[in-house]
């Protein structure tokens, strides 16, 4: 009896999971509904520089596809993003390819190997400014070592975007390398077994096996940097500002400036819903393509 | 095709020796089962023989080519894994197709071999899959049809049925035992399960700590075992053993307890100083009335098994089991009278462990 007085009743588990979940809902809302859906509607207001507001529509929108400010910011984006991407997918895959071969390269190398993506990007630029500095800095004193002209590097409105691209290489192709060592190291040693007796060479192996094994880790390595590149900002900001020119003007550097030094905050959070319309685009088209090299 | 000779292979990781000197010769066409327990060194024997893994000292010998150095693709030799090593991201036809390419064989050769192969396996409807659309026992034909296709001079095994179930692994079973009567190639397989080793093999090497116990036909491994160990491994249940010493005409066990001995079994442990370790099977005790010259034991666990009955006892405080009829419907605590068939006992050195004849 006392059993069936204390039985939990369909309706008080249903009255329980919504007090139990209640508070982690509110908390979701508050941290990520919240700020999106508060986007979305400046995103329809233009603000007067009394802080007026007026809705607007499609408005900053339609003021969007006219600007060419903004088809500049793509290019300099998606070729920033393709540029960084495809080189830091390459060094991280041969990073990776190194370490898990060379077992015997002691921890402190290994740890080295994979720290830069450690380091704050503050310091990454402002290392890397140093560095590349066309007057003072160690990249041109190299070249002029090796008999080569010297560079304007990040001054350069040509070699602007390899160079931070480079620098953005420097620092997460490590990263890239750790997701895709770990992918390496889940890969079944029998299947190498396998291949070495059916007579696969080095290189047949890494390209009929390792490689098709890794393209699921390839793609996850993909989708996490595609995020953080569509969205690139900090070393730009720290090192260039946009410049030279609007030469690295990315679409995330061009609605900061819109937004906070020229105070127009509805076509900013304009500029940046459709920036996140293109990243979950990406996203999306990535994550199918990793269900389709799934093995 | 081709034989196999291993000889004073000796296999060291570091300082542990694996296999300390170990010769072997496997005849062409012959079928051949190593077994042992976990960490006797059969798979790495196996290995040695793939190329997988070097050889610390000795010679290997496939055909008459001595192949220590040779690396594994050029010994012409096909494995199947226990976990079948499948290349997950290819279809079954290009898993089976692989070696083949690689070889430089041209599309059609490949074609017709890998169909050929998998006529004879009945895996033609899963050539388009890939492995993970497969169940255990289709992977484990797409692993044998791998190693067909290459038409190798010697097939290797390495627990091949370990993931498999029950009825699967009897079918499987079958089905490479068939296969082998009809490629007519040496065939090498590593099993702990005696039963496969019994129902597979032409010969089996029976193998603890890295050295031969016995190798000899299933037969003769059963009904002769070498020692103590090839008795009580081979076998399902385990040999019945009881040290005995031999005082006046009865053997005494090591609590004082006695049963009748018959004359031969009596001259043979008074050549062994009298005394020594009797081993009998289960299936070669009989039940005889009582007054008759049976050991009477009493009955301590019934296990039937349907076309047998398994009835577990005690003699002289060491446990022991019997496969009796089950129409006798044995029942537990009941008291019976077993007599070990005369001819089926077996005799062994109780320091040495090794058969007395």
């Amino acid at each position: 009896m006392a059993y069936a007085a204390n039985a939990v009743t369909p309706d008080r588990q249903r009255a329980e999971l919504v007090a139990l979940s209640a508070p982690a809902v509110a908390f979701t809302l508050a941290m990520i509904a919240f700020p999106v859906v508060y986007t979305v509607w400046l995103g329809f207001h233009a603000f007067s520089s009394t802080g007026t507001q007026s809705f607007v529509g499609l408005g900053n929108y339609s003021k969007l596809v006219a600007d060419n400010e903004f088809w500049h910011g793509l290019w300099v984006t998606l070729a920033l993003y393709v540029l960084s991407l495809v080189l830091q997918l390459l060094l991280g895959t041969w990073l990776a390819l190194l370490l898990f071969h060379a077992k015997r390269l002691p921890g402190v190398v290994r740890s080295l190997f994979i720290s830069p993506f450690m380091m704050p990007p503050v310091v990454a630029g402002l290392m890397w400014l140093v560095i590349l500095d066309p007057s003072i800095g160690a990249a041109n004193y190299i070249l002029q070592r090796m008999g080569l002209p010297p560079s304007d590097w990040l001054a350069s409105p040509i070699w602007v975007i390899p160079t931070v691209a480079m620098i953005d290489t420097w620092q997460w192709a490590p990263y890239v390398a750790l997701i895709i060592l770990g992918g390496l190291q889940s890969l079944p040693p029998s299947v190498y077994e396998a291949a070495q007796i059916d007579g696969a060479s080095a290189f047949k192996t890494f390209r009929r096996i390792t490689l098709p094994l890794l393209l699921p880790t390839i793609v996850t390595a993909t989708i996490l940097r595609s995020v953080d590149l569509l969205r690139f900002f900090d070393i730009i900001y720290i090192t260039t500002q946009g410049g030279p020119g609007n030469a690295s003007n990315t679409l995330n550097i061009y609605g900061f400036r819109v937004g906070f030094e020229f105070f127009n905050i509805g076509y900013a959070s304009a500029l940046m819903l459709t920036l996140t319309a293109i990243v979950f685009g990406v996203v999306l088209a990535f994550n199918r393509l990793r269900g389709a090299v799934a093995w | 095709m081709a034989a196999i000779s291993i000889r004073n292979v000796v296999k060291r990781y570091g300082n542990l020796t694996v296999v300390p000197d170990l010769s072997l010769e496997i005849a062409d066409h012959e079928f051949v089962v190593f077994v042992g327990p976990s960490g006797c060194g059969k798979s790495t024997l196996l290995r040695i023989i793939a190329g997988l893994e070097p050889i610390t000292s000795g010679d290997l010998f496939i055909g008459d080519k001595r192949v220590n150095g040779v690396p594994a693709a050029q010994r012409d030799i096909a494995m199947v894994f226990q976990d079948y090593a499948l290349y997950p991201h290819m279809r079954v036809y290009d898993n089976m197709a692989f070696a083949l390419e690689l070889r430089g064989m041209s599309r059609p050769e490949i074609d017709a071999r890998v169909r050929q192969a998998a006529a004879l396996l009945h895996i033609e409807a899963y050539l388009d899959r890939k492995p993970k659309e497969l169940s255990g026992g289709q992977r484990q034909r797409v692993a044998m049809g791998r190693a067909i296709v290459r038409n190798p001079k010697v097939f290797l095994f390495d627990e091949p049925l370990s993931n498999l179930d029950a009825k699967l692994r009897a079918q499987v079973r079958a089905e490479i035992k068939s296969l082998s009567q009809q490629l007519k190639t040496t065939m090498v397989f590593v099993t702990h399960d005696q039963i496969e080793a019994m129902t597979m093999a032409d010969k089996i090497v029976v193998l603890q700590g890295g050295i031969v116990q016995q190798y000899d036909t299933p037969e003769a491994v059963y009904e002769r075992p070498a020692n103590q160990f090839v008795a009580g491994f081979i076998g399902s249940p385990t040999m019945n053993f009881f040290p005995v010493e031999l005082r006046g005409e009865v053997a005494t066990f090591l609590n004082g307890a006695t049963a009748p001995l018959d004359a031969a079994l009596r001259a043979r442990l008074k050549s062994a100083a009298g005394s020594g370790v009797v081993g009998v099977r289960p299936e070669h005790f009989e039940v005889v009335p009582s007054g008759a010259s049976g050991i009477a034991v009493q009955i301590k666990l019934v296990e039937p098994l349907g076309s047998d009955t398994l009835i577990h006892f005690e003699i002289a405080a060491t446990p022991a089991i019997a496969r009796v009829d089950p129409s006798l419907k044995p029942k537990v605590g009941e008291r019976v009278f077993l007599l070990p068939k005369a001819d089926k006992i077996h005799l062994f050195d109780a320091a040495t462990g090794r058969i007395l004849p």
